[in-house]
């Protein structure tokens, strides 16, 4: 099923709060090619898996590898480094700085960077995220459904192989979410890699190529969307039929 | 004019330098010490206004490089600048162990625990007569053999300026933007690639180790060291002085400590009056103008040097000129 090489491999991942079980032993591979949407009801355990994929979680128990290295234990930036980018459920922007020093935290973070240079390359991104006129506005000015475009952007900064997305489309004005919609198609023809999270089913299965379901901490299902719907486990856990 | 600003700084540090021949010993006194004020205010700025690390233990840095200056002078009998440099390098240490055992603090956790170390440094040093003299203070070696205070003013002003410069350089740079990623979001800095916790244990290296530059500076003009230097008190006096300048940019929060310091003399008719009124400014600056009473001139400046540069040029059209990724 996945297309290409292995970017991103959660193996037995377990994470608790307390006496919750968010986690409870999934396994993920996200390979080169994925355009993979991650849904399940509230509480299943999505953002969990996504803030231990990505370093902002540390898992009790299980392995975390990136292009075969294992990194769990890592702080973030480690992973950012690596090629794995994320956006969070709730924007984090750096609010009270540009939209463009937004853009270029993450691509001087980069090694053997040039100011000029990630510059221009922001500049670029913006006027594909169509934020190139408010470029010195603060990032805290914009509406919801820029935040999220900028948010992407940031993203894209850091040159990743892979994109988790935590609810990209969730508060975005309808406009606004065909135009994210048709910005993560295009990146993803160009070679991205997109992991999605949302509840927006429509939105979701017009984007991906592959569809993974949890319920209650689990991985229940895991396969073409066509496929996925039908599954009796998914439709008793996420539509409770 | 680009860099208006820049050249409004230079007019005003030249016309200082020039005048100190001519001001008495009491006003030279006034402004060593609101240089001495200056150089923790940028500091103390860099780290809480720049990486919004509240840290209640900036003075207590002061103290520890001035106490670390003057007993290395003592005991050693190495050159005063010598000690100085140690008290930098003690402090940039000790910042450093401090940035790294508040890594998971940030708000009013990180306040208390620096407030915290704040009076253990104030109490080792009251305690321990043996070693520092106690509350008696230490008796400490002069920068200077001179009979005028004009040396030590142009000592405190190249300080001053070197501190300043290479702490623009900071903020300017790369890093700077890192740290201000920092301040606004922690977690999204990491997720953005920006090394978090090394980043906040070296701007705490960083800025202790200025606020020790200043406190052996002040330990070696002032002549006698005393707990009282990294007390409550004076920090309460540093982030009214930052908090009124402007704490976010290095020149309004150095404004402050001038404008605070000058004040504080002025005022002294008033006795014990004038501590409150301080007080008041500093609800009335929080109420009205949070980001400091001297940032709107400054930015005022900085916006008049820009549009001055460019007067007539048409809104560029960013659409046309830039391409796409």
């Amino acid at each position: 099923m996945s297309p290409g090489a292995e970017l991103v491999r959660g193996v037995g991942l377990v994470k608790r709060f307390g006496g919750i079980v968010a986690n409870d032993a999934v396994d993920l591979v996200v390979a080169e090619g994925d355009l993979v949407g991650l849904i399940g009801p509230n509480g299943s355990g999505k953002t969990t898996l996504i803030n231990v994929l990505t370093g902002h979680l540390e898992a009790d128990a299980g392995e975390v590898l990136v292009r075969g290295r294992r990194l769990d234990g890592r702080p973030p930036h480690v992973y950012a480094g690596m090629g794995v980018a994320r956006t969070f459920q709730l924007t984090q922007l750096f609010g009270r700085m540009t939209v463009l020093e937004n853009m270029l935290v993450p691509g001087l973070t980069r090694p053997h960077s040039r100011w000029d240079e990630v510059a221009r390359r922001a500049r670029g991104y913006l006027q594909f995220l169509n934020l190139l006129p408010l470029e010195q506005l603060p990032a805290r000015n914009l509406s919801g459904g820029q935040q999220k475009l900028l948010e992407l952007g940031r993203c894209l900064m850091l040159e990743p192989t892979v994109l988790f997305l935590d609810e990209p489309f969730a508060g975005v004005h309808p406009r606004l979410r065909e135009e994210l919609i048709a910005r993560i198609r295009e990146l993803h023809q160009g070679g991205r890699t997109f992991v999605v999270v949302d509840h927006d089913m429509e939105s979701i299965l017009r984007v991906s190529r592959r569809l993974v379901v949890m319920a209650r901490g689990s991985k229940i299902a895991d396969g073409e969307p066509a496929a996925v719907r039908a599954d009796q486990n998914v439709l008793a856990a996420y539509a409770g039929l | 004019m680009r860099g208006l600003h820049v050249y409004v700084l230079a007019v005003v540090a030249a016309l200082a330098l020039l005048g100190a021949g001519h001001f008495n010993a009491y006003w030279l006194h006034v402004s060593i010490i609101a240089m001495y004020y200056g150089i923790l205010a940028g500091s103390w700025s860099l780290l809480a206004g720049y990486v919004g690390l509240f840290s209640l233990s900036h003075t207590a840095f002061a103290s520890i490089g001035g106490y670390t200056s003057a007993l290395l002078v003592k005991w050693l009998g190495i050159p005063v600048l010598l000690g100085m440099g140690a008290g930098v390098a003690v402090c940039c240490a000790l910042g450093g162990g401090i940035g790294w055992v508040c890594l998971r603090m940030s708000g009013p956790y990180l306040a208390i625990f620096t407030l915290g170390f704040s009076e253990i440094v104030r109490i080792v040093i009251s305690s321990e007569d043996d070693v520092t003299a106690g509350m008696a203070g230490l008796h400490t070696a002069p920068l200077f053999r001179s009979a005028t205070r004009v040396p030590y003013f142009y000592a405190a002003f190249a300080l001053l300026a070197v501190s300043l410069l290479l702490m623009g350089l900071l903020v300017r740079s790369r890093w700077g933007l890192f740290l201000r990623a920092i301040r606004e979001d922690e977690q999204a800095a990491g997720a953005s690639g920006v090394a978090v916790a090394r980043f906040r244990i070296l701007a705490f290296a960083i800025a202790s180790g200025f606020a020790g530059l200043a406190g052996g500076f002040y330990a070696h003009y002032i002549g006698i060291m005393t707990p009282g230097v990294g007390d409550l008190d004076e920090m309460a006096k540093l982030v009214v002085m930052t908090v009124i300048g402007g704490m976010e940019r290095l020149p309004t929060a150095v404004g402050g400590a001038f404008l605070v310091e000058v004040l504080l003399e002025l005022l002294r008719g008033y006795g014990q009056w004038r501590l409150p009124l301080f007080g008041v400014l500093l609800l009335l600056t929080m109420r009205f103008a949070r980001n400091g009473l001297l940032t709107p001139p400054w930015l005022g400046l900085v916006w008049l040097g820009e549009a001055r540069a460019r007067p007539l040029a048409p809104a560029r059209d960013l659409s046309e000129k830039d391409s796409a990724a």
